[in-house]
């Protein structure tokens, strides 16, 4: 391997793994709060679509953001709505948005879009870290990235922090392992749900993005094509534990670059043995193959005063 | 307020599941119509053209029953894991297994040299046996170490579906043999005489001979739910597992064979849609129909008759939406929403319907 492939390699690893990243980090805040959102799938294509749409017709792509998380809100408002409130099955109401958003995501974009489907859709600008972007070949092609990339990491990082340090992080994690406590305390573990639900959606829309209007600059029927529940499946392999759910997560997306790696150098692995591995690798891990799995006491448990 | 409220909640109470479920068809469709009228088709040809694909013909009404058989069966396994208070939502996967190894048996394990009720039975059956390990996995994952079902039937469900893509990639599986470049990735066609014996001579209906097995098996599976001891076990594991385990049942040894059971009857549609429907395995083989019969299996709400319903029901909107589609113009994206709507309603809506139950501990 060259030099040179070596770097796109890296570069291309880091560009797929950030969309995973978003969405599950902010899947890990609201399952550690005791919310399963399948809808993770669903709220990341509502995100792309809202960005792609927003961004052709605004011209702007940061516009184009904005309308993508706003046009995920609802969407999550709706899970949160249906299993806090209703207390409805996470999984199933999850699952049933998934193929609501399908559906009207892809009537919505042929009304849309149908006709200039070829027409470019604004991107977000490309940017590296000050003298990082001057290194011969390292530069270009590993840091050389869109800004939602760093932007990202550094909500990631707040998110992370938050969640560990502030009594905002303590309140949702004690939601999801003792919410008898939580209520009797005076908080509302329905708000407290709601929150990071919300959140879900917030950073589900951001990967959205990342897809649509930060990576391949065009929208496709059903584009997220099942990373969000590589985005789930990142969060059970990382123990509920937001460092091992990013590592989970660059892991994933070094395995999807070498889908077009290995072939380009000649090795021949099945690709069908690539895409599965991270779903094998989270199976693994749900197995109790490493180490013993702590899921939130109150996963996907409605909780009633 | 709340005293109207409870009223209200009881009359909703008394009445049985199954006018919800209708109401919840009914507004999902009309929904539906409003999105035919919002991107500016016709409703009246709409439906014409939705009428015509889903019943229009004998042939229409075969191909959706066809259809229905497969929701109907992972409809079926789900109904039954869900007595034991599993929730199977693995049927892709269950039915990709299915479909390889009724492929593999079929192509190369010899079926075709057997005598004809067992040349397209042991394809069916390895089938099944293949859907009831899938499933059998995660039933021992739960029963050793506690595996939440949810999560490790869907991760399943991916493997699997991976692996059907894997198996048509390679002419060391199940790939047919490389003429050429522009040959396909999928197997070999499956002899005749593997594939399921048609119901009539006439071509121009396919019902085929799984439609009576699949009732056969319904009407068991009813009668071992509500009327063995075995399906009062499940219940009791399904209400309370521990006092169940008090009350001296073995938990564990249930827990594989119920989600053994689910399995076996999502590899069944999955030989049904290979040897009744497909004829050979494609990448996309299982296309989403696992997940169709997951919602068939929910919209049930538990009985075996309501998971008849509700096949018929997804049978003739899947092939109504495709001729929407191909003569009225409507996106078949449309029957996704309608479908999306009527789950979200009747999961929103268990909670008029079932007792509160209390989570606490």
């Amino acid at each position: 391997m060259t030099e040179e492939m070596a770097a796109v390699f890296v570069g291309s690893s880091l560009r797929l793994a950030m969309p995973l990243a978003l969405a599950s980090a902010g899947e890990l805040v609201s399952e550690r709060a005791g919310v399963l959102n399948m809808s993770v799938e669903g709220m990341m294509l509502i995100g792309a679509f809202g960005g792609a749409i927003g961004a052709w017709s605004t011209g702007s792509p940061l516009l184009g953001l904005a309308i993508g998380v706003l046009a995920a809100l609802p969407v999550a408002l709706m899970q949160a709505w249906l299993s806090v409130t209703l207390r409805a099955n996470q999984i199933v109401t999850g699952i049933g948005i998934n193929i609501l958003v399908l559906g009207g995501t892809t009537i919505a974009y042929r009304e849309l879009l149908g006709r200039h489907s070829r027409a470019r859709i604004p991107g977000l600008e490309r940017w590296a870290p000050p003298g990082l972007g001057d290194i011969a070949v390292l530069g270009e092609a590993v840091f050389r990235q869109t800004w939602l990339l760093y932007a990202g990491l550094v909500v990631i990082a707040i998110a992370a922090w938050v969640l560990r340090n502030t009594a905002v992080g303590l309140a949702i994690r004690a939601v999801g392992a003792e919410p008898r406590a939580v209520d009797k305390s005076g908080l509302s573990v329905t708000r407290v749900r709601y929150g990071a639900v919300l959140f879900t959606g917030f950073m589900s829309a951001l990967a959205g993005c990342f897809l649509s209007i930060g990576d391949i600059h065009t929208f496709t029927e059903g584009m997220t094509n099942g990373s969000g529940y590589l985005a789930l499946a990142a969060v059970i392999f990382g123990n509920w534990k937001m460092g091992r759910t990013m590592l989970a997560c660059l892991f994933f997306g070094i395995a999807t670059a070498l889908q077009f790696q290995l072939p380009a150098m000649g090795i021949d692995v099945p690709t069908a043995l690539l895409i599965m591995l991270p779903y094998l690798m989270a199976l693994v891990a749900v197995g109790g193959l490493v180490g013993r799995q702590t899921a939130p006491p109150y996963l996907t448990r409605a909780y009633v005063r | 307020m709340s005293a109207m409220l409870l009223v209200w909640s009881a009359r909703v109470r008394e009445r049985p599941a199954i006018l919800v479920s209708a109401a919840a068809v009914l507004v999902a469709a009309l929904c539906g119509m409003a999105l035919v009228v919002g991107i500016g088709a016709s409703v009246p040809q709409a439906l014409a053209a939705f009428a015509d694909g889903a019943w229009g013909s004998p042939y229409a009404v075969a191909a959706s029953i066809n259809r229905a058989l497969a929701f109907g069966l992972v409809g079926i396994g789900f109904v039954i894991a869900q007595r034991a208070n599993l929730t199977n939502v693995g049927g892709e996967g269950q039915i990709a297994v299915g479909g390889i190894a009724a492929t593999a048996v079929s192509l190369y394990g010899g079926a075709s040299t057997l005598p004809m009720p067992l040349s397209f039975l042991a394809p069916m059956l390895a089938a099944v046996l293949a859907g009831g390990l899938w499933g059998a996995i995660a039933g021992v994952l739960k029963a050793k170490i506690g595996t939440n079902e949810v999560i490790s039937t869907l991760l399943l469900s991916f493997v699997a579906v991976w692996m059907v893509y894997g198996a048509v990639q390679s002419e060391d599986l199940l790939r047919q043999p490389m003429s050429n470049t522009a040959t396909l990735p999928e197997s070999l066609e499956i002899p005749d005489v593997t594939k399921l014996p048609l119901l009539s001579a006439q071509a121009d209906t396919p019902l085929h001979v799984g439609l009576p097995i699949a009732l056969l098996l319904a009407v068991v599976v009813a009668i071992a739910l509500d009327k063995t001891v075995w399906g009062l076990r499940l219940r009791a594991i399904g209400l309370n597992t521990m006092a169940a385990r008090r009350a001296g049942m073995r938990i564990a040894p249930s827990i594989v064979l119920v989600l053994f059971l689910a399995g076996a009857f999502g590899g069944l549609a999955g030989a049904f849609m290979l040897q009744g429907d497909q004829g050979s395995l494609k990448a996309q083989f299982s296309s989403g129909y696992g997940f169709d019969g997951l919602v068939v299996g929910l919209l049930a709400r538990g009985s075996i008759p309501g998971v008849i319903a509700a096949a018929l029901l997804f049978g003739f909107l899947r092939s109504g939406g495709i001729s929407m589609e191909m003569e009225a113009g409507v996106p078949s994206a449309l029957v996704l929403v309608i479908q999306g709507l009527i789950i979200l309603m009747l999961s929103g809506a268990a909670f008029w319907i079932d007792k509160r139950k209390e989570v606490s501990r």
